[in-house]
C-alpha cells in the first residue's frame, strides 16, 4: 500500500503486456455512481487516439504504469457526463473543505495504491492488479512544489525532498466538489451533505467566497431549511445577487422556510415585480404572513418583528406551555419568552422560558408571569434598541392599538440592526 | 472572505457603488495616468517631440479592446483573472506569471513612490521625509479601511489632468504637425534606435499596464456585474479609455511644445517636467505639476500593493484578506508589507534616479504585457468558459496583432541594444 500523487501519475508512460510503451496517462477517471472513491479507469493517449485502461488491468501505478493487457484490448474513450476526471474537475479547481469550513484550491490529489491478488489457491501466482482510491486532496506546499518540480527534478529525489515538508491535506470525506451544472451534479452524486451540516453562518462564509455560478449551485442543491438559514446570514449584496439568480419557485421554497421578518426584509429589497412573482409561488399561509410584514416600514418595530411567537392563554399551566413549545415552529430566539394572552386576545403577561423550565408542570402561568414590556408597531428602531437596553430584554412584544399582540422582536435582530446602522 | 467594512473587497464595492454614475471605466482611466504614466508621456514629448504621437491611436484601440475583454470575462465568468489562469493553465504557469507580476508591479510601486518624492522635491521637501510618510499613509488608508472616504478626494483631485489639456493649448503647439504626426505612419528609421523602441514599449506598457487587467477584472467581479448589466457598462469602459488617452496625448503635446521645441530633451527631475505647464500657470507651473503628480502617485500607490497581494495569493491558493489576522494569512500580509516597505525603501538610496525609474517601470509593463495578453486571449476564446461571449473575429485579429507587435518590439529592443 503506497501513496501516489495525481501529478506523478499524469503524463506517466504506460507499458502494455508486451512491455513496450504504448502511450501516456492523460486523465484519471472515477465513476461516482459505482463507487465514490475508487479509480475506474485511466485515459491513455496513444498513437491511435485516446483509450480507456481499466484499473483492473493495471499491474502497477506510479511514475510509470504497467498494464496486464495488450494495448489493442483497450477500448476507445468517449466522454460522458457521469465521470469525474481528476485533472479536469479537481486539479487547480476550488473545492469546499467541510472540516476547515472554507473554500480551498486543489494543488494535488493523493491516491492510495493497494495491490490486489486475485490468485486462486496457494502457490498459484494469479492475476494481480492494483486498486487505486482517492484518499485526500493536497492544498499545501507539498503539492505545490511537486507540481512545480515535476519533470525537472527526478521523481526519486523529489519524493525524498517532499517528505520533509509538512503536508496540508484534506481527507476526501471532507471534500465537497463544486459543480455548476445541475445535471452533472446529479450524475456525480454531489449533494453537499457535509456542507449542509455546518452552522449556517459557516455555510454563508463559504458561499461568500465562491463565484456567482457556484453559489447558485450550492443554493440549488442544499435543503430549503438550510438554504433559508444560510441566506439570512449572507452579506446583503450577495444575498440579493443569489436571490435574483435563482429560479422563482426555488426562491419561494426557501423564503417559505425563513422567519417571516427575515423573509419580509429580503423581499423588501427586491423590486415589486420580483417580489410579486415570489409571493405568487408561496404557500398561502406563509404568503399572508410575509405580505403583512412587508407593509410595515423597515425601520420601525413593526418592520423588525416576527409574527411567529409563542402565546398561550393566561389560564394555562406550565404543562400547556411545554406542549406549545413542542409544537412551535418558529425560531429558537423567539422561544425565550412565552406570552400570555387574555380571552379577548390582549397581551396580559410574559413568562421567561427559564421559569417554565424550573417550575412544576401544574403551576399556574399567571402566577409565574411578569409585566410584559411592549411597544407600538410604529416605534422607531432606535427606541426599540433603547427599550432592550433599559429592561435587559431578550424579546420585546409589539402590541397594536387594541392591546393585542401583533408580533415580537428578538435580541439578535436588534444586534444586527445596531451593527448595520453605521 | 467577508465583505466587511474593513475588507478591501467591501471597499472596492463601495467605491464602485458610490460611483455608479461614473463607473469602473473612469476610475481605471484615472489610475492609468499615474506617476509612471505622467513621466513616460512627458519624456516621450520632450525627447521625441511630436514624432511619437502616432502611437496614440493604435494604443487607444488596443486599450479599449483589452479593457473590454477583461470586463467581459469578469462579468461572464464571475471569476478574477488569476483564478481563471490557475484553473485553465495549471499551477506552474500561474506560479511563474505571478512571480513576473510581483517583479513588474514592484517596479510600478517604486514608480508611484518616486512620483510622490519627485513632486515634493519641487517644494524642497526631502524625500527622506516624504517617502516614509507616504508609505505610512498608504498603509493606513488601506488597512484601516478609510479608503472609501479618501478615494473621492483622489478622484476629484484627478481634475488636475485638465491642466495638461489647458497647458497644451496655451503652449500654442504646431497643431498641424501634431495632428499629422498622430495619423501618419511612423518613419521606420526610428525603430533601429534603442531609445525609440523602449519609449514605444513604455508608452504601450503605461497605457495597458498588466496590473490594470487583473485589477479591472477583479473590480467587475467584486461589483457583481452580470452579463445583462455588463452591456450598459461597456460604454463607460470605452469612455474611460478615450479620456485617458486624450489626456496622454495632451501631456505629450504640452511637453513637445514647451520642452522639445526649446531643446530641453532630457527630463531628469520633476522640475524639468513641470516646465511643461508654464504656458498655463507660469511660475505656478511647479505647484500645478506637483499637485497633479502627487495625487496620481498616492492614488495608485494605495491600490497597487494591495491589489498585487490579492491577485497573487488568490492565484496561488494562499489565504488572503484584510479581515484575516496576520498569522491567518501570512503570505498575503508579508507580500503587501514587502511591496510597500521595499517599494518605498528603495527610493531612499542616495541619488536615486527618480524619473528614469518611473519610465523604466513602464517599459517592464510593456515587456510583461504579451505574457498576460496571451492567456487572456486563450481564455476569452474558450467556448466552454465564455459561452456565446467569445471574441468576434476582428477582435481577435486586433488583439493578436497587438500581442505580436509587442513581442516583436521587445525582441527588437534587446537586439538593438547589443
Amino acid at each position: 500500500m503506497s501513496l501516489v500523487a495525481l501529478s506523478e501519475l499524469l503524463g506517466a508512460s504506460v507499458r502494455d503486456a508486451s512491455g513496450a510503451v504504448r502511450g501516456r496517462v492523460r486523465e484519471i477517471a472515477v465513476t461516482p455512481q459505482e463507487h465514490p472513491t475508487r479509480i475506474a479507469f485511466l485515459i491513455v493517449r496513444t498513437s491511435d487516439g485516446e483509450r480507456m485502461l481499466p484499473v483492473a488491468a493495471v499491474k502497477s501505478a506510479g511514475s510509470r504504469v504497467r498494464a496486464a493487457t495488450d494495448a489493442s484490448a483497450w477500448e476507445r474513450y468517449s466522454p460522458s457526463d457521469g465521470v469525474l476526471l481528476l485533472k479536469r474537475d479537481l486539479l487547480d479547481q476550488q473545492i469546499i473543505d467541510v472540516h476547515g469550513r472554507k473554500v480551498v484550491r486543489v494543488n494535488d490529489v493523493e491516491m492510495e495504491s493497494t495491490p490486489v491478488n486475485s490468485g486462486r489457491g496457494v502457490g498459484a501466482p494469479g492475476l494481480s492488479h492494483v486498486s487505486l482510491n482517492v484518499v485526500a486532496v493536497d492544498v499545501g506546499a507539498r503539492g505545490a512544489i511537486r507540481r512545480l518540480s515535476k519533470g525537472v527534478v527526478p521523481s526519486f529525489t523529489l519524493r525524498a525532498l517532499l517528505e520533509k515538508i509538512p503536508p496540508r491535506v484534506i481527507p476526501w470525506q471532507y471534500v465537497n466538489l463544486i459543480e455548476a451544472d445541475p445535471a452533472r451534479r446529479v450524475k456525480l452524486k454531489i449533494a453537499y451533505e457535509g456542507l449542509s451540516k455546518l452552522h449556517p453562518a459557516d455555510i454563508a462564509d463559504i458561499v461568500e467566497d465562491l463565484p456567482p455560478g457556484d453559489r447558485e449551485a450550492v443554493f440549488e442543491t442544499i435543503d430549503e431549511e438550510v438554504a433559508a438559514e444560510t441566506l439570512e446570514e449572507l452579506d446583503p449584496d450577495i444575498k440579493l445577487a443569489v436571490v435574483e439568480s435563482l429560479d422563482r419557485d426555488r426562491v419561494a421554497d426557501i423564503v417559505e422556510e425563513m422567519d417571516p421578518d427575515a423573509a419580509a426584509d429580503l423581499l423588501g429589497e427586491l423590486n415589486d415585480e420580483q417580489t410579486g412573482d415570489i409571493l405568487k409561488q408561496m404557500q398561502p399561509a406563509e404568503r399572508r404572513e410575509v405580505a403583512q410584514l412587508l407593509e410595515f416600514h423597515e425601520h420601525t418595530a413593526a418592520g423588525r418583528m416576527t409574527t411567529e411567537f409563542l402565546a398561550v392563554a393566561d389560564t394555562a399551566v406550565v404543562d400547556d406551555a411545554i406542549e406549545a413549545l413542542k409544537r412551535f415552529e418558529g425560531s429558537r430566539e423567539a422561544l425565550a419568552t412565552i406570552y400570555l394572552i387574555s380571552s379577548v386576545q390582549t397581551l396580559v403577561g410574559s413568562v421567561p422560558l427559564v421559569k417554565i423550565a424550573t417550575s412544576s408542570p401544574s403551576a399556574q402561568l399567571a402566577q409565574l408571569s411578569e409585566d410584559p414590556v411592549f411597544c407600538a408597531p410604529d416605534t422607531p428602531q432606535a427606541e426599540v434598541a433603547a427599550l432592550f437596553d433599559k429592561y435587559n430584554l431578550i424579546t420585546l412584544a409589539v402590541v397594536d392599538e387594541h392591546g393585542r399582540l401583533s408580533g415580537i422582536i428578538t435580541a439578535d435582530d436588534v444586534i444586527t440592526m445596531l451593527r448595520h446602522r453605521d | 472572505m467577508k465583505l466587511s467594512i474593513k475588507g478591501f473587497r467591501g471597499w472596492r464595492t463601495r467605491v464602485a457603488l458610490a460611483l455608479a454614475v461614473i463607473g469602473p471605466g473612469f476610475i481605471t482611466a484615472n489610475v492609468d495616468n499615474d506617476a509612471g504614466g505622467i513621466a513616460t508621456y512627458s519624456v516621450a514629448g520632450a525627447q521625441f517631440g511630436y514624432s511619437l504621437l502616432w502611437t496614440m491611436i493604435p494604443i487607444t484601440i488596443a486599450l479599449v479592446i483589452v479593457q473590454e475583454m477583461s470586463s467581459r470575462m469578469g462579468a461572464v465568468t464571475g471569476k478574477g483573472l488569476s483564478d481563471l489562469i490557475r484553473e485553465e493553465f495549471g499551477f506552474r504557469v500561474t506560479f511563474f506569471l505571478m512571480l513576473a507580476l510581483i517583479v513588474c508591479n514592484f517596479g510600478n510601486v517604486v514608480a508611484e513612490f518616486a512620483g510622490v518624492a519627485s513632486s515634493m522635491e519641487l517644494f524642497g521637501v526631502s524625500k527622506y521625509i516624504v517617502v516614509p510618510l507616504a508609505a505610512f499613509v498608504v498603509w493606513a488608508i488601506v488597512v484601516h479601511g478609510t479608503y472609501n472616504s479618501v478615494e473621492k478626494i483622489f478622484l476629484a483631485a484627478s481634475g488636475f489632468y485638465i491642466a495638461y489639456i489647458a497647458s497644451g493649448v496655451l503652449a500654442h503647439p504646431d497643431w498641424k504637425a501634431a495632428a499629422l504626426s498622430t495619423v501618419t505612419r511612423p518613419d521606420s528609421l526610428g525603430f533601429r534606435n534603442y531609445g525609440y523602441l523602449s519609449m514605444v514599449i513604455g508608452l504601450v506598457g503605461t497605457t495597458i499596464a498588466p496590473w490594470m487587467q487583473f485589477y479591472l477584472q477583479a473590480s467587475i467581479v467584486e461589483k457583481g456585474v452580470t452579463v445583462r448589466q455588463y452591456r450598459a457598462s461597456r460604454l463607460d469602459v470605452i469612455i474611460g479609455c478615450l479620456f485617458t488617452d486624450v489626456v496622454a496625448w495632451f501631456i505629450i503635446v504640452a511637453c513637445a511644445a514647451t520642452l522639445h521645441s526649446v531643446g530641453k530633451f532630457d527630463i531628469e527631475t520633476g522640475a524639468d517636467a513641470a516646465q511643461a505647464l508654464r504656458p498655463l500657470a507660469g511660475d505656478w507651473a511647479y505647484v500645478l505639476f506637483a499637485a497633479g503628480l502627487f495625487n496620481a502617485s498616492l492614488f495608485a500607490a494605495s491600490i497597487l500593493p494591495i491589489s498585487t497581494a490579492y491577485v497573487v495569493c488568490e492565484g496561488l491558493g494562499l489565504e488572503s484578506g484584510l479581515d484575516k489576522r496576520f498569522d491567518e494569512a501570512p503570505a498575503f500580509y508579508w507580500l503587501y508589507t514587502a511591496l510597500i516597505v521595499f517599494g518605498a525603501g528603495v527610493l531612499l538610496i542616495p541619488r536615486f534616479p527618480l524619473f528614469q525609474v518611473m519610465v523604466l517601470s513602464q517599459v517592464a509593463n510593456g515587456i510583461l504585457l504579451p505574457f498576460v495578453l496571451i492567456p487572456v486571449l486563450l481564455l476569452i476564446n474558450d467556448k466552454e468558459l465564455m459561452g456565446a461571449h467569445v471574441n468576434s473575429r476582428w477582435y481577435n485579429v486586433v488583439a493578436w496583432i497587438t500581442v505580436g507587435v509587442m513581442i516583436a518590439l521587445t525582441l527588437a529592443m534587446f537586439i538593438v541594444r547589443r
